[in-house]
């Protein structure tokens, strides 16, 4: 099956290393993509809270190209899933708003019909590949590994605007993911919380305790790393950590941050540099070592 | 040591009206609670209050005529001419405070049709427009810094020589009992809807106002006139607005025929609730009812209009039933909503107990008689809760401070004690339900001899075990087990009182309806009943209603 | 049908007793939580504190965290949390105080709505009838004025856990009632004081709150829509105006986001000090290959450009 491919800017930008493992990992799979070079950022929520006819244009933009090109859109950010859901879920509610926005895109030539379909690798792997057909592609089973889910609050809320209601199974899917690896889905307080990105830039103390609550918490619970769907939540997590380790007693934390293709990359055998790993602030060479010592996948 | 000028018990729309007042005469008041003023049950109302707008076409005597004709002709008239000369003000000053009121075309508060009226004076905010007042009233008594006693249950009056002085009430975060003495106190506590079951009403709807008026001497007044509302939920008893019917939603029976059209001819849906209740108790009764229920039906609104105007009835359709409004009939049946009857006041709120006044719902002056018309309670909180604290407020100027004996506390300390004391052994909410049901049976939207003596000895029974109620919950903070049981102590009285009255008319009139006596009785019983304490029962006397312009004549919708 | 409730106790007369009771009462499919607490409150343990009164979800009395997500018992089906009779876990809410069992302290939730002036403030005359409102205002108001004050969104708020001094959700969407009713006449300087620190920006944009919320408020729209609105009259000195109108610059530009450029922005090109605070950040990504240099771009740039014009000229 073939899709519209939507990196996001960050995986590109600020978290390289996710756009490269994703590419391995996608290659590994055998899944046809082709990417939406003319798409424009799908706004992050930021645009949408200065103008949200703005944003949802850019994003039926966006939609409309895909469109043409005949296939569902593949998102490997939470930030791109929730923000292009709600505003499918806008524009599909509302025919008369549908069609301003369409005016504005017919100049040049693009229409919106409603029929674009956004999913996340997240979802696309326990939803259409399936954990047995991503099994087979397993060289390793990382049993005796400990990873703590971070979803990234934009692909589980709001949930109405997520399909949950149709495919209840995303609830959970990266817990289902992580223990078709073979490892143990850490239970965290903090999954679905708020990793404090969106206010790192306008209250850094804050963004910084929610690091630290939920990184630490995490750690201390036995996790080896955090595994997040969201670019965004990795700077956050990942960059920021230092800073907030300073906010526990130990000033410790030293919890790597994994996207969700890397996880699947070490799982599949690739070697760290194929993923990006050496990118990280904090070091991943626990957890590769952990993962490299792991048992040979049984077929 | 905690004393005021004024006292209002209550903080839903008639005591927070009270207290805006008050404030703004610049008077010593406070306002005593048992819960945020914010839950007060107020807030459940939905469909709209009642104002003929004379500036606009309408007139007071218009309103006033249908609210007497409404109330069976038991309202005195000239109460009812008061509200309804008043109503206009009220409306604008409601406005003024912040009321999100609907609007037509030109920019002016827009109207909507009502029970018991055939011109559109009901004022309106979507389905909720008891909350959206509710919350403009407790903005204005947060911006003039009202003195709220925020959680305590009152659970006494201070009644000296015959006089009140204030109150006892408890904390009910620490358990303290505390005496609050007021030169007057104002009792707006709102129904008793919990005597009965099913009900509308709040599970805080308790009637402690009630019991402690009648206790201190009081009389209730008409308090056989329960309004049974006609379009409230199976089981739950949830109120689904009049006003769905006011936008031309039809009552259809099991041959899907607007029954209606046999009862009331001419006002259709839209006659008075208990003509309403009645109607659809008979269609039920014989055999046309579905499932024991009839269907309100609003798809003809089309969804738009449903989600515009009545917002909150889909809501609670979709979540308590499942029921899409713009899909499907919704099953609904007469529940008890509403107590006409009440403490007996004048226009101004004084009872025969100086320094004791009463306003809104637990008062009965009476604007509302045999059976109160939709979107006029609303009317009659703002109204009388402002004249009662002009008048509480008059009284206090010239009445002196009083300080009470410390011994009436330790008594009211000792009351809570011994049921803190009692050990395990009747329940208090198995012995509510009991007489809820029985309330209900016996004084419902039809009765007769048979079933109201069976309601009274049933509640005589259960008075006489009330002694051996005890409580699970020993603790002092939070002792919502505690209040239940005291609760419980007033609701069988006011059940008591609601019996007596029932059994003293004997005619049919508004919503009280005695098969065995189906004819109104102008002759002998163009009057209003006393219920008095005496002893473990009561007395009931009567007292002629006020007539001024409107001469009763048979009521015809 | 049997039902297990996990409910979370508490006693302040005696707090070693702190923890979880099991209650297992009888439910049908339309069973509510409540009615299910209820039936414990009254036939089985008495001791339990809860507050309720309503049962129709108009009171906002009884919002509580079930299975660890806030929400108003009245209106929950019992079947919709556990569809196949799976224990149910009860606490009360978060962010709260508690007073006993599923009873907390709403005295700070109170105190946030005071502090956002919760009145109107009408200015100039008073007219004799009616301030003249269209229809649409006020409609438009019924949708925050739907709130009844629960709790749920301030139980759930991720901010407020790390920040207890954040005015939250509830008193946000209030403000936002004040704001625009177009017969108050202090629209800007409520901007102003919600602009401050603790205001409109200091939402992380989670959406707890939305997802919570039993009444469809929707606080954190209403937050955006200040926000705009404050940039609007002219509030554009926070890191959060310079935020998004760096992020719309660039969007605008390459059809993408430079991520140093807005980083550099929001912070303000001469605020010394907090440049200096995040140099380490920055420094330890520019070692990691993860500094963004070169900001990329949309292969048609000047389409996405063209949206911007048409869609903000309007």
């Amino acid at each position: 099956m073939k899709y519209a491919f939507y990196p996001g800017c960050v995986a590109r930008g600020g978290t390289p290393e996710l756009l490269v493992s994703a590419n391995a990992v996608m290659d590994r799979l055998g899944i046809e993509r082709e990417e939406i070079v003319s798409a424009a950022c799908t706004g992050a929520g930021v645009l949408q809270e200065r103008n949200q006819k703005l944003g949802d244009a850019l994003n039926v933009r966006t939609f409309a190209l895909a469109e043409r090109m005949g296939v569902p859109i593949m998102t490997i950010c939470s930030t791109c899933q929730g923000v292009m859901s709600q505003a499918n879920r806008r524009v599909l509610r509302d025919p008369e708003y549908l069609a301003e926005i369409n005016e504005v895109l017919a100049e040049e030539g693009l229409e919106y019909k409603g029929t674009t379909v956004i999913k996340h690798l997240l979802w696309v792997l326990v939803e259409e590949i399936g954990i047995e057909e991503l099994q087979k592609t397993f060289t390793k089973e990382l049993s005796g590994l400990n990873f703590a889910p971070f979803y990234g609050c934009y692909i589980v809320r709001p949930s109405d605007a997520l399909g949950f209601d149709e495919h209840p199974e995303r609830e959970t899917s990266l817990e289902t993911l992580i223990e078709a690896t073979g490892a143990v889905a850490v239970e965290n307080s903090g999954k679905t919380k708020c990793c404090g990105l969106p206010i790192l830039l306008i209250n850094q103390s804050n963004a910084i305790q929610m690091v630290s609550n939920h990184t630490g918490e995490a750690k201390d619970m036995g996790a080896d790393a955090m595994v997040t769907p969201c670019p965004l939540c990795h700077l956050n997590l990942d960059g920021y950590q230092p800073k907030a380790a300073k906010r526990r007693p130990s000033g410790k934390i030293d919890l790597p941050i994994l996207h969700l293709p890397q996880m699947l990359g070490l799982a599949m055998g690739m070697q760290p540099k194929e993923l990006g790993l050496q990118r990280h602030i904090i070091s991943t060479k626990d957890v590769v070592a952990k993962a490299a010592a792991a048992p040979m996948a049984v077929s | 040591m905690y004393q005021h000028d004024v006292l209002i018990i209550g903080a839903g729309l008639a005591g927070l009206r009270a207290s805006v007042e008050a404030a703004r005469m610049g008077v010593d008041a406070a306002v005593i609670s048992k819960v945020h003023p914010i839950r007060s049950h107020s807030n459940a109302a939905q469909g709209g209050i009642n104002a003929p707008m004379t500036d606009r076409g309408d007139d007071w005597e218009g309103h006033a005529l249908d609210t007497i004709k409404g109330s069976d002709y038991l309202a005195d008239q000239d109460a009812v001419e008061l509200m309804s000369r008043e109503a206009g003000d009220a409306i604008i000053e409601l406005e003024h405070m912040g009321v999100i009121f609907s609007r037509n075309e030109d920019g002016q508060l827009g109207t909507r049709r009502f029970g018991g009226q055939k011109i559109a004076r009901t004022f309106y905010v979507g389905a909720i427009t008891g909350s959206a007042m509710l919350q403009a009233l407790y903005e204005q008594a947060v911006k003039l810094d009202v003195n709220v006693y925020e959680e305590w249950f009152v659970s006494n009056l201070i009644i000296e020589d015959g006089v009140c002085h204030g109150v006892m009430a408890m904390n009910i975060h620490t358990g303290e009992l505390h005496m609050i003495r007021a030169k007057a106190v104002i009792m707006a506590t709102g129904g008793a809807g919990r005597v009965f079951e099913p009900s509308t009403n709040a599970l805080i709807c308790t009637g402690e106002g009630l019991g402690l008026a009648y206790r201190a001497g009081v009389p209730l007044m008409d308090m056989e006139m329960i309004q049974y509302h006609p379009t409230t939920l199976a089981g739950s008893g949830i109120l689904l607005s009049e006003a769905a019917r006011g936008e031309g939603a039809y009552l259809l029976n099991s041959d899907g025929e607007r029954f209606m059209k046999t009862y009331a001819p001419d006002y259709l849906e839209l006659a008075s609730r208990d003509v309403v209740s009645r109607s659809e108790q008979t269609e039920i009764n014989e055999g046309r009812g579905i499932d024991g229920n009839i269907h309100l039906d609003l798809r003809h609104l089309g969804r738009t209009f449903i989600e515009e105007r009545l917002g909150y009835l889909q809501e609670v359709a979709l979540e308590f039933v499942g029921i899409d409004l713009a899909e499907s009939p919704i099953p609904i049946r007469p529940g008890m909503h509403y107590i006409m009857g009440g403490i007996k006041t004048d226009v101004n709120g004084a009872t025969v107990v100086p320094g004791l006044y009463a306003a809104g719902e637990t008062a009965n002056v009476s604007v509302h008689g045999g059976n109160r018309l939709g979107a006029n309670s609303l009317l009659d909180t703002v109204v009388f809760g402002r004249r009662s604290a002009i008048a509480a407020a008059e009284y206090a100027r010239s009445a002196e401070r009083h300080s009470s004996d410390e011994a009436m506390l330790s008594a009211e300390q000792q009351r809570y004690q011994a049921l803190l004391d009692r050990p395990a052994d009747l329940r208090a909410g198995a012995i509510r339900r009991d007489m809820g049901e029985s309330m209900v049976a016996g004084v419902g939207v039809y009765r007769d001899q048979e079933s109201i003596d069976s309601a009274a000895a049933r509640i005589k029974e259960l008075r006489a075990v009330y002694p051996r109620v005890a409580v699970d919950n020993k603790g002092k903070v939070f002792n919502t087990d505690l209040m239940s049981a005291i609760e419980l102590d007033y609701m069988l009285d006011v059940a008591q009182a609601v019996c007596a009255g029932a059994d003293a008319r004997k005619e049919s009139r508004g919503a009280h309806f005695r098969t065995d006596m189906p004819n109104r009785d102008d002759e002998n019983w163009l009057k209003h009943t006393l219920v008095y304490k005496d002893g473990d029962g009561s007395r009931v006397e009567t007292s002629d209603v006020t007539i001024t312009n409107w001469t009763p004549v048979e009521r015809v919708y | 049908m049997e039902q297990t409730l996990r409910v979370k106790r508490y006693d302040p007369e005696n707090p070693e007793s702190e923890g979880y009771q099991e209650y297992t009462v009888d439910v049908a499919e339309t069973t509510t939580i409540l009615d299910a607490l209820l039936t414990v409150r009254e036939d089985v343990d008495g001791t339990l504190s809860m507050r309720c009164s309503c049962r129709a979800s108009i009171c906002g009395s009884c919002a509580m965290r079930v299975n660890g997500q806030a929400k108003l018992v009245c209106k929950t089906r019992v079947n919709s949390v556990s569809p196949n009779g799976e224990t149910v876990t009860i606490d009360p809410l978060g962010n709260l105080p508690v007073i006993k069992d599923l009873v907390v302290e709403f005295k700070p939730f109170w105190d946030k709505m005071k502090v956002v002036k919760p009145y109107l403030q009408p200015e100039g005359v008073v007219p004799v009838a009616e301030y003249l409102a269209s229809d649409g205002d006020m409609a438009h108001l019924v949708g925050v004025v739907n709130c009844i004050q629960c709790g749920a969104c301030v139980s759930d708020c991720t901010v407020l856990e790390v920040d207890p001094s954040f005015l939250g959700p509830a008193a946000l969407a209030k403000a936002y009632r004040f704001v625009k009713d177009p017969r108050d006449g202090h629209q800007k300087d409520r901007l102003g004081a919600l602009n401050e620190s603790s205001g409109v920006w200091d939402c992380t944009r989670c959406m707890q709150c939305v997802e919570v919320c039993p009444k469809d408020v929707d606080p954190m729209g209403r937050i955006m829509l200040m926000r705009d609105m404050a940039m609007e009259s002219g509030f554009n000195n926070t890191s959060g105006s310079r935020h998004t109108d760096s992020f719309a610059k660039s969007v605008k530009k390459n059809g993408r986001l430079d991520e140093a450029k807005l980083a550099i922005d929001s912070m303000g090109m001469f605020n010394v000090p907090a440049m200096l605070d995040s140099a380490p950040v920055g420094i330890r990504a520019m070692m990691k290959g993860k500094f963004p240099w070169k900001a990329h771009k949309s292969s048609e740039p000047e389409k996405v450009k063209r949206v911007f014009e048409k869609i903000e000229g309007e």
